[in-house]
């Protein structure tokens, strides 16, 4: 499957993020000729452990996540990041999830956007909010270059479109900016053909980013 | 959902029973080799304890992992009047690491086994699939290769198909009707109820063997 980059916003110190940014982000591809394709959305859930003894919580993993992405509509994923692991499913597992009763989805988000087609190039730009609620917590950049599988071979073209992305975005003066987030997939088990199993990895990487920086604006 | 039934089979009358399925269900036979994990969660975790199955199926080229979740068995008189068990069942293709993650979850590996035999699916009203397995116990965990036969001589005979809460009625006749041509080899019921072996098995298994399986029973 092609090779997959999700970038997330970063805000400037002291500012937010808002819808304002996703329609300017959105507004930027377009004014580079992307084609709207339609819409695209992902769902994610943060499973937290159900225990009838609380004195034991440190012994369950803290950031166990389950996704559900757009172009694996019968697929979910689970990745628990803080051990490298990160498994690929039907998704009927969810299912199982709730009949197990042992662990239960705390947090729901939804990644949701517009998708464009641009060159070679598709390109998703979507906003993180709650699954109840219209608070936009983030913005996701999904670029995804549609010849080459090979993480290693795509890495030069996807860095040189990045470039050509920041300047178009830059012109709109925004207080921020997207990120990349590298990451070694090995330590996952995932090697250099591209599979939705390093997307799972990639959001579920941009999701700590995204707390991590909530975090330090509150602190 | 799924109907199951169970029985048990004597070895040496298991390929007499291999030329039976082979004529009732007309197609070709499977190998089976499964091995099968059995995890509970850790003392204080979940609401109530659970258990969930992994199977890796080690007769692929690459083994494919299923995650199978059995649920309760349908109860009550209506349960009671049908000769198959009705019971929920869930299952989920899963990536070769499910194991490492149940791990990192707080489930336990309680049993292991390995299945090793031969299956046949088909359809007759419903999709039926029929097994005939020795199941092998591990003397350490996950020595496959040292695996050895629980029941030295006997075999495991599943028959299951999967229904649906508006169909599991049709889905059990067409089992129940099917398990009936088996009866000269082995009686078939539901699981935990056991009917042991058929009396009269040999002399069916020996008429099989003569003719190839060309008499009707």
């Amino acid at each position: 499957m092609p090779v997959k980059w999700v970038l997330h916003w970063q805000p400037n110190q002291g500012s937010t993020v808002s819808s304002q940014i996703l329609n300017e982000a959105t507004q930027c591809v377009e004014s580079i000729n992307g084609v709207k394709e339609g819409r695209w959305k992902a769902t994610l859930n943060y499973y937290k452990p159900l225990l009838r003894d609380q004195t034991n919580q440190a012994e369950f993993p803290r950031d166990f996540l389950g996704i559900s992405l757009a172009d694996q509509p019968n697929k979910y994923y689970f990745i628990i990041r803080s051990q490298r692991i990160v498994v690929e499913a039907d998704s009927s597992i969810q299912l199982i999830m709730e009949r197990l009763q042992s662990y239960k989805s705390k947090v729901a988000l939804y990644f949701e956007g517009f998708q464009y087609q641009l060159g070679d190039f598709r390109l998703r730009v979507g906003k993180v909010v709650p699954t109840h609620s219209e608070n936009v917590r983030g913005i996701v950049m999904e670029v995804e270059y549609l010849p080459i599988s090979s993480m290693e071979k795509s890495r030069k073209v996807m860095e040189e479109f990045l470039e050509i992305w920041h300047e178009a975005l830059s012109k709109r003066s925004l207080p921020g900016k997207f990120v990349n987030i590298d990451l070694n997939f090995g330590e996952f088990g995932l090697g250099d053909n591209y599979t939705p199993q390093h997307t799972a990895v990639r959001y579920a990487l941009v999701m700590a980013h995204m707390i991590a920086t909530v975090q330090a604006v509150r602190g | 959902m799924e109907c199951v039934v169970q029985g048990i089979i004597e070895t040496q009358h298991v390929e007499a029973l291999e030329i039976l399925l082979q004529g009732l269900c007309g197609v070709q036979r499977e190998r089976l080799r499964v091995h099968e994990l059995c995890l509970k969660s850790g003392p204080s975790l979940g609401v109530v304890p659970s258990e969930v199955r992994l199977l890796c199926d080690l007769d692929q080229p690459d083994p494919t992992w299923t995650v199978k979740h059995v649920g309760g068995a349908m109860r009550g008189p209506g349960a009671d009047q049908i000769s198959v068990m009705v019971r929920t069942l869930i299952e989920s293709k899963v990536s070769k690491n499910a194991l490492r993650m149940f791990y990192a979850l707080g489930y336990k590996l309680d049993h292991e086994l390995l299945k090793v035999g031969f299956a046949f699916h088909f359809q007759r009203t419903a999709n039926i699939s029929v097994s005939v397995s020795s199941v092998n116990k591990m003397p350490k965990v996950h020595a496959i290769d040292e695996a050895v036969p629980v029941t030295p001589g006997m075999q495991i005979v599943d028959v299951t198909a999967p229904a649906t809460p508006a169909n599991y009625s049709e889905v059990a006749a067409a089992v129940s009707s099917f398990c009936e041509f088996l009866a000269p080899l082995v009686h078939l019921s539901k699981p935990f109820i056991s009917t042991g072996v058929v009396p009269t098995a040999a002399a069916a298994a020996a008429s099989l063997m003569s003719d190839g399986g060309g008499t009707a029973l």
